[in-house]
């Protein structure tokens, strides 16, 4: 008997043969990549590029079982294809690729156009969408899937046919408001925002510009409140702020007492005189500096090592702690090395922890542990193996139905978007495939198609590619004006702004990999969106722009329209009778489902 | 291990699950020792959730030999060729240990059988007892043994792109922290037929309610002849159930057999029927053919999900968090459904 025997049996021979010859995408090494990796291999997969531009840590051994502890910090992209030729069994071929899969020069269009199917394995947002636009660019049918804790989801994306991942709208982070953070915080989480969004940016980061106008400050702020002298106090105290980082050069043993002095002790009386903010109660009480810092010293001059990082910390150790955090910071930025907040650079968290916890002492909220505290500022979303698992492999498993039929019509309606929910009488939820959201600005507004171009695209005046527009799409004989707006949301064109006609395409900043949006100013046609490709010569993608619907229908709801008595109206027409509940909970799993996959990851990771 | 606490090593590898599961259950993994009976496919899968998640030891019995086959889906096997025809166990642990090395691994060649007849105390090292891929008549006797030491049993296997996970955890109690919903969860409501609240604290402040739940399980001989089903199940949910779950008992009868003789699978399937009391006529020609196809194979995908489910309800009910799994998960890969049954 042969190692294929059992595959060939569940799959049947021709669409096993069909995928050993299939070359795939997996887009991201990490908790679902490594099981994803795996499945694929064991299912056959004849080629599989690897995507990944991170590096391996100690928190990711706990579920992704291709790293060992002696792979911390290799890329994760290289070690997982080294990891997985034990069993390689079938001898796929593995690809890897060490990079930000949404770099244009290191992944071209022609580099994308070589996949039959791409698998997502991604944790964060907007390479999420970029590969969603890439899969709707070449029409390659997409595997979207992601987890968090005991729940996950998959769903497969047929591109113009099923909703594809921009078709329902994500759950965008919270924010608070600036006063709550700044004057009157309630929960921990408003100091560990203050502590790391205010006070550690203002103090330490050059990265983001603090350095914004007065004037435009007090317009984002009056925006926010119309008591002034709320307004006048948070100015004063970023002002005074930035004055004490010009203390930081005269190092850590000036700078440190001076900052505690203003930002616990100074600022709290002076908001305290702020009357109206304490109508409701919550008044703050400064802290007792001149009683702590004699015994903060003398706990400096002995080597404390506050090791356990589940217990909460006295408002002393939370000193010491913000002291020996502030000492190494003060020094790095003296020595010029650029500091930003990492959850895994130490000095930059404890710094964090510690001015929280003190700042919530001072109001009287629930201090806080570090290991709490680090999960809310470097929103750290729990993660496990067997979560991970499930989900890769519902991953291959759905997208089955694709290699049977090797027709979109058919996988739409054989495959089903499936949630892992644990209830007493089931493990996991399945919905059929919904139609493309008429209101999708990504799968239905706009139309998409790749513009070949050579090289030397100077050699292209804009004229001529209107004129190439004017000719393919019929906006001429149909009277449509159109203007055009590059990737980064640059006017390039429209009828009153004609400057740019005789200019070449590179002078304007377009060439291969920039992306072109072509719109009509008056009308319910579609736009157009070109992503540029390098080719033989200016070449056009044939598209036949359809014509909008006058008035844009709500998204529908769900699969299932509600009906009374409970009846069912299925979108083949089959009437069935149902329990509502169930219906509620598909809509209810939704929701969960947009909140998964909007949710950002760590920091580290939101270079990406 | 003594330890009560968990070391800073510790808190920093698990970190990502102890933020979802908490201390206390990661403490209680430590200390647990598991059997795995049977170390296929979904076996591999489970055991490597768990060496991952931490629990202390696994002590895997099997006296198998590697057949050719087993490349689909056991990916510790060596990519070695030469190694086909030789003991499972000696060739595979090494891949386990370097998952975690803060876990014990184990290995028992000695057969089921040898095992089974011999000491029973051999069995009370252990606190769980996981075996996949066993017929009936191992079982009922595995379960006999297992109710009279009183320790947990899961049974699981796969038949390509179908599963199932059949419990009998005896008696559990264990708590649940959920929403408060628009009633509040009264103590002494039946959720099912084997899970009972038994108390309910409610905490205002937080919108939360902890509930106690109380599951009672009987042994597993008592749920293949089960009249249950159509008690839990309304006529259109017994109309559209899954002909997976006949045809899995089905294939319990079965010698574990390349060849699966569909006439002698469509009788047991419609025996199954008769004895859950459901409608023959859900054994479709399409699922006989599925089942004839695809019975004692492995399938990584099915393998993965499974084994997943199967290592989270063992976390789970290790950590006396959340209500197991009572009695009979079914996973049907075809439509993508994974009901659980109380039979």
């Amino acid at each position: 008997m042969s190692k294929d025997l059992y595959l060939k049996k569940i799959l049947g021979e021709e669409r096993f043969s069909l995928i050993r010859g299939s070359t795939v995408l997996m887009v991201g090494a990490g908790g679902i990549g490594c099981e994803l990796l795996k499945d694929l291999m064991l299912t056959g997969y004849g080629e599989i590029h690897i995507v990944d531009l991170d590096t391996i840590t100690l928190s990711n051994l706990n579920r992704q079982f291709l790293f060992r502890q002696k792979d911390i910090d290799k890329s994760k992209a290289l070690t997982v294809v080294k990891s997985v030729s034990k069993f390689n069994y079938f001898d796929s071929k593995l690809v890897p690729h060490h990079g930000n899969i949404m770099d244009t020069s290191m992944f071209p269009m022609s580099w994308w156009s070589q996949f039959d199917y791409i698998y997502n394995a991604l944790d964060n947002l907007e390479a999420r969408r970029y590969v969603n636009r890439m899969a709707l660019y070449l029409k390659i049918p997409l595997m979207e899937s992601g987890t968090t804790g005991y729940e996950g989801q998959v769903q497969p994306i047929y591109p113009y046919r099923s909703e594809c991942f921009e078709c329902q709208a994500k759950v965008t982070p919270t924010t608070y408001p600036v006063c709550t953070i700044r004057s009157t915080p309630s929960k921990p989480v408003h100091s560990i925002t203050w502590a790391k969004e205010f006070l550690f940016q203002q103090l330490y980061d050059d990265s983001t510009s603090s350095a914004t106008d007065a004037e435009e400050s007090r317009k984002q702020l009056e925006k926010e409140t119309d008591d002034s002298a709320e307004i006048e106090h948070m100015l004063r105290e970023t002002n005074e702020l930035n004055d004490l980082k010009s203390h930081i050069a005269g190092g850590a043993d000036v700078f440190l007492p001076e900052l505690v002095e203003k930002i616990f002790v100074r600022d709290i009386e002076r908001l305290l005189e702020i009357e109206s903010l304490w109508k409701h109660g919550g008044r703050p009480v400064p802290l007792d500096w001149s009683q702590l810092k004699p015994q903060l010293d003398s706990l400096l001059l002995t080597s404390t090592d506050l090791v356990d990082e589940t217990k909460v910390q006295t408002p002393l150790e939370n000193l010491y702690v913000l002291w020996k955090s502030g000492e190494k910071l003060v020094k790095r930025v003296v020595s010029g090395e650029p500091v930003v907040f990492d959850k895994d650079d130490e000095d930059t968290l404890d710094f964090v922890v510690a001015a929280s916890n003190l700042r919530s002492h001072i109001f009287g909220i629930e201090v806080k542990s570090k290991f709490d505290i680090k999960q809310i500022a470097g929103n750290i979303i729990p993660a496990i193996a067997t979560t991970n698992a499930i989900i890769s492999g519902l991953s291959v498993m759905e997208s089955l139905e694709y290699y049977k039929a090797k027709d979109s019509q058919a996988a739409f309606s054989n495959s089903s978007t499936v949630f892992v929910s644990i209830k007493p009488n089931k493990y996991l939820m399945g919905a059929g495939l919904v139609e493309q959201n008429s209101s999708c600005a990504s799968c239905f507004k706009v139309a998409r198609g790749v513009m070949e171009l050579p090289e030397t695209s100077g050699d292209l005046k804009l004229g001529e590619l209107l004129e190439g527009l004017r000719q393919t799409y019929d906006y001429e004989d149909d009277h449509y004006e159109i203007s055009i707006i590059s990737g980064d949301s640059r006017l390039i064109y429209d009828i009153d702004f004609e400057d740019n006609i005789p200019c070449g395409l590179d002078e304007l900043g377009i060439g291969i990999g920039s992306t072109l949006l072509i719109q009509v100013d008056e009308g319910d046609l579609q736009g157009l969106e070109l992503y540029i490709s390098k080719g033989k010569e200016f070449k056009l993608p044939q598209i036949q722009l359809r014509e909008l619907p006058k008035t844009i229908s709500e998204p529908e709801k769900s699969e299932a329209e509600v009906e009374k008595d409970g009846e069912v109206v299925f979108d083949d027409g089959v009437i069935e009778i149902e329990e509502i509940e169930e219906i509620e909970e598909i809509e209810d799993i939704r929701e969960t489902a947009t909140k998964l996959s909007s949710q950002e990851p760590p920091t580290k990771k939101q270079r990406l | 291990m003594t330890s009560e606490e968990l070391s800073r090593d510790e808190i920093a590898l698990y970190d990502r699950q102890i933020r979802l599961w908490g201390i206390a259950t990661q403490l209680r993994l430590r200390s647990a020792r598991l059997l795995l009976i049977n170390l296929g496919s979904v076996g591999m899968e489970a055991v490597k959730n768990l060496v991952l998640g931490g629990v202390n030891s696994i002590e895997l019995m099997d006296n198998s030999t590697i057949k050719s086959e087993d490349y689909g889906a056991q990916f510790f096997l060596p990519k070695d060729d030469s190694k086909i025809g030789e003991l499972k166990l000696p060739n595979v642990v090494d891949s386990i240990k370097e998952l975690n090395d803060r876990v014990e691994i184990n290995i028992n060649t000695k057969s089921f059988d040898t095992v089974i007849q011999g000491d029973p105390s051999y069995f009370k090292k252990f606190d769980l007892i996981i075996a996949t891929e066993i017929q009936k008549p191992d079982t009922f006797k595995l379960n006999e043994l297992t109710r009279e030491l009183n320790l947990p049993l899961y049974i699981a296997g796969t038949h390509g792109m179908f599963g199932y996970i059949i419990t009998d955890l005896i008696d559990n109690i264990n708590e649940t922290e959920k929403d408060m919903g628009n009633q509040p969860r009264k103590a002494n409501t039946k959720l099912n037929l084997n899970k009972t609240i038994i108390k309910v604290e409610s905490n205002e402040s937080t919108n939360k309610e902890l509930i106690t739940i109380h599951d009672s399980y009987r042994p597993i001989k008592e749920i293949f002849s089960s009249k249950l089903l159509p008690e839990q199940l309304n006529k259109r949910q017994l109309k559209r159930l899954s002909p997976s779950l006949p045809l899995i008992f089905a294939l319990f009868e079965l010698q574990r057999v390349s060849d699966i003789n569909a006439e002698t699978l469509k009788s047991h399937a419609l025996k199954a029927c008769e004895e859950l009391g459901v409608n023959p006529d859900i054994i479709t020609d399409e699922y006989l053919k599925l089942f004839v196809d695809q019975g004692f194979t492995e399938f990584a995908p099915t393998s993965a999900i499974l084994g997943g489910c199967l290592a989270q309800d063992i976390i789970q009910f290790l950590s006396k968090k959340e209500s197991p799994i009572n009695n009979v998960l079914i996973f049907d890969g075809l439509r993508s459904e994974m009901p659980i049954y109380t039979l």
